[in-house]
């Protein structure tokens, strides 16, 4: 059966929306949370952009990592009475340290990992690992009980996946057979560096000393060692956070628009969601060229642009003027025919793919402004919520 | 105090680099840019090598030549520019190769369930190893045929695309001797070198990707050290209404009917008005962007209504390398 918007938010404490960069998670994820918050739900989006001017739509002084709730009263003169919303963004490396923090088993084995040189660019570059605090950080919200549901904007595409897989891939480190290898002797050695460089006997590691040069690896195994620690932790964390994405909590929303290719990376993605478990309950094609009605219509006749310019002049229009006016109002309205013509021939495979499925559609119209208030982003929440029918 | 800002022309010719690396937000239309200014190189005589590094083959699609695909170890196409899609597990093998000489024990560490996982979790291998087999790709080849004039990348989106760009300094300063540690040097070297390499932005008239390109620059100037000397602004847009008929729209509306076979008033202004209102937010864009940098800006026209294919590509090519590029 297909879900709606405000069913998928009812039922589900976190709703997730992807899809490859630039097509407009952010203020999706935004108006999804309205449209939730006019339900009566306390609704949250957590957003990981900077997304300054989605704050100052919401008249918030910025985001922040902790949620920051709109002003009753702004939410009064939307009609907005039961419900409530909020907006956060993720401090991904704030987050990480904090993990290690809580691990740790004690401060001397959290400044060692601190100070440790691949953990100060791991917690930067370990792909998926700042999305992976994201997880962390809707648990920690999901448990305290404060939203009925989450909206969470995720990174784009290619890193979303990153971002889904990251808890297996952490795990995996510090599982893997290699770490094993290289950190256990170690371990029960006590002094890390002098093991290590007796076992550069041992053609594996012969082979990547001759590479990386030993302090590498001495720095490589003191992190995987100093993480090892950590592992548990993690490997409970990493267990619940996939429980908490396809175990049957979160939906999965599939964002994508008209440009070239990202309908094809929109399949694509979902795709993968769907190998990794996760189904695509729907599709939302934003920044759509629509017309309220056919456009195409009258333009096989073209003499009718000949007679717009005499009517033009009839309405007060400097007769010098006629021309230039029925010719830019031609190309002009051509010109968006073929936009939106385009639009639908592009999105078609997506619209077919989600109909396949059992995915709701929803086609969000292309503003004329950038999202700067409230207003504006109502008008995206009546497009998901009160669909035009097409 | 205001000194004219230099106009692409008077640049130093973009095809002067040995090292172009393509960068901008996802849907700038970066992968474009990249293909366009291959095919207007290979036009004029050089010999390039664009490198995809995405997911997926894109770029021979653009070319019309897909099939077959070119995979890692690439392929030049009938349009002219070699294309190489790179795979990090195929470079980092090379790599290996070349470095130990015994393919057996090669096979053997790469083989290892173990090693796969280290470097799933690896931060920076797969950028590091991309950048290493650029910068080989670069070095004198053991015959002349095999020479590249100019390598073009098509880099990762941007966030990721400069974590891309300061993995080797990263690596120098993380990994303290050893062969790994010098190699890193030479790449980073390379990329840092503005006499070879250039970093080359594209971003869209749009408040986001603006913004994001103030980023991007103030990201390479403070923490990567390569150089920027120009930024393309992708599909543009010539003004859509003549200054002395801003009001058409409201004039439209106000038809009591359309001519028989057109649109009703409401619609023609509502297309109007939306032309309209999309030239000045990307008006109001580059404002931003020249309020945040002087940089001399390359306007693209937007062509994507024209359905893409070589055509699109020679166009967007001569407006990128129109003026002042000499042949070689």
């Amino acid at each position: 059966m297909i879900a709606t918007p405000a069913r998928l938010l009812e039922e589900h404490p976190i709703v997730t929306c992807v899809g490859s960069g630039g097509v407009g998670k952010t203020t999706l994820s935004a108006a999804l949370a309205l449209g939730a918050a006019r339900r009566g739900a306390n609704a949250l989006v957590l957003t990981i952009d900077p997304a300054k001017r989605l704050a100052d739509a919401m008249g918030l002084a910025g985001l922040g990592p902790e949620p920051e709730p709109v002003a009753r009263e702004t939410l009064g003169a939307l009609g907005i009475r039961d419900g409530s919303l909020s907006a956060m963004m993720l401090d991904t490396k704030r987050t990480f340290d904090d993990l290690v923090r809580r691990f740790a088993r004690d401060a001397t084995t959290r400044d060692r990992i601190f100070e440790n040189p691949i953990y100060q660019h791991v917690s930067d570059a370990l792909a998926g690992s700042s999305e992976y605090s994201a997880m962390e950080k809707v648990d920690e919200l999901v448990a305290s009980g404060a939203f009925d549901v989450i909206v969470l904007d995720t990174p784009p595409s290619q890193h979303a996946l990153d971002f889904l897989e990251a808890p297996e891939r952490l795990v995996g480190l510090v599982d893997s057979r290699i770490a094993r290898h290289l950190v256990h002797p170690a371990m029960s050695a006590g002094r890390l560096g002098l093991r290590l460089l007796q076992r550069g006997t041992e053609p594996l590691f012969r082979v990547i000393e001759r590479i990386s040069g030993m302090g590498f690896l001495e720095d490589l195994a003191e992190f995987l060692l100093l993480f090892e620690e950590l592992s548990e932790g993690f490997r409970a964390r990493a267990d619940h956070v996939r429980e908490l994405l396809f175990g049957g909590s979160t939906a999965f929303v599939l964002a994508a628009g008209p440009g070239r290719g990202q309908v094809e990376q929109a399949i694509a993605l979902a795709d993968r969601l769907d190998e990794l478990g996760a189904r695509t309950r729907g599709v939302i094609l934003n920044r759509l060229r629509l017309s309220p009605e056919p456009l195409v219509r009258g333009l096989a006749r073209s003499d009718a642009w000949t007679e717009l310019g005499p009517a033009l002049v009839a309405g007060g229009l400097e007769p010098r003027l006629e021309r230039a006016a029925a010719e830019t109002a031609r190309r002009c309205i051509e010109g968006y025919a073929e936009y939106v013509r385009r639009d639908a021939v592009r999105t078609e495979p997506l619209v077919r793919w989600a109909e396949a499925g059992d995915a709701f559609v929803r086609r969000v119209p292309e503003l004329p402004r950038d999202v700067h208030d409230l207003d504006t982003l109502c008008h995206i929440e009546s497009a998901l919520f009160d669909p035009m029918p097409t | 105090m205001a000194q004219p800002l230099p106009s692409p022309a008077q640049l130093e010719p973009l095809l002067g680099r040995r090292l172009i690396v393509v960068t901008g937000k996802g849907g700038t239309g970066k992968t474009t840019v990249s293909a366009a200014l291959a095919l207007g190189a290979a036009a004029r005589g050089l010999r390039v090598c664009l490198v995809e590094t995405g997911r997926d083959e894109e770029i021979p699609r653009l070319f019309g030549e897909a099939e077959p695909p070119v995979g890692h170890a690439g392929r030049q196409l009938r349009c002219g520019p070699t294309v190489m899609k790179m795979e990090p597990y195929a470079a980092l093998a090379e790599y290996l190769r070349l470095q130990l000489r015994i393919p057996g024990l090669v096979t053997r560490l790469l083989d290892q369930p173990g090693f796969h996982a280290l470097l799933d979790a690896a931060p920076g291998w797969r950028e590091l190893i991309t950048l290493g087999k650029v910068w080989h790709l670069l070095q004198p080849p053991p015959s002349s045929d095999e020479h590249i004039d100019l390598l073009i990348v098509d880099a990762p989106a941007t966030g990721h695309g400069l974590t891309f760009l300061d993995v080797p300094s990263v690596v120098v300063s993380a990994v303290r001797t050893g062969p790994l540690q010098r190699h890193a040097g030479w790449v980073e070297e390379m990329v840092k070198d503005p006499e070879r390499t250039l970093l080359l932005p594209v971003t869209l008239p749009e408040e986001l990707p603006v913004r994001e390109t103030l980023e991007l620059l103030a990201r390479a100037r403070d923490d990567v050290g390569i150089a920027i000397d120009r930024i393309v602004i992708n599909a543009t847009e010539p003004e859509p209404v003549p200054s002395e008929l801003l009001d058409l729209p409201e004039r439209l509306a106000a038809l009591p009917s359309s001519p028989d076979g057109l649109p009703s008033p409401a619609t023609l202004a509502h297309c109007v008005r939306h032309r309209l209102e999309r030239a000045a937010l990307h008006r109001d864009a580059i404002n931003e962007l020249r309020k945040g940098t002087d940089l001399p800006f390359v306007l693209l026209p937007n062509l994507d209504v024209d359905g893409g294919g070589r055509g699109v590509l020679e166009k967007l090519a001569s407006t990128l390398l129109e003026s002042g590029e000499p042949l070689p």
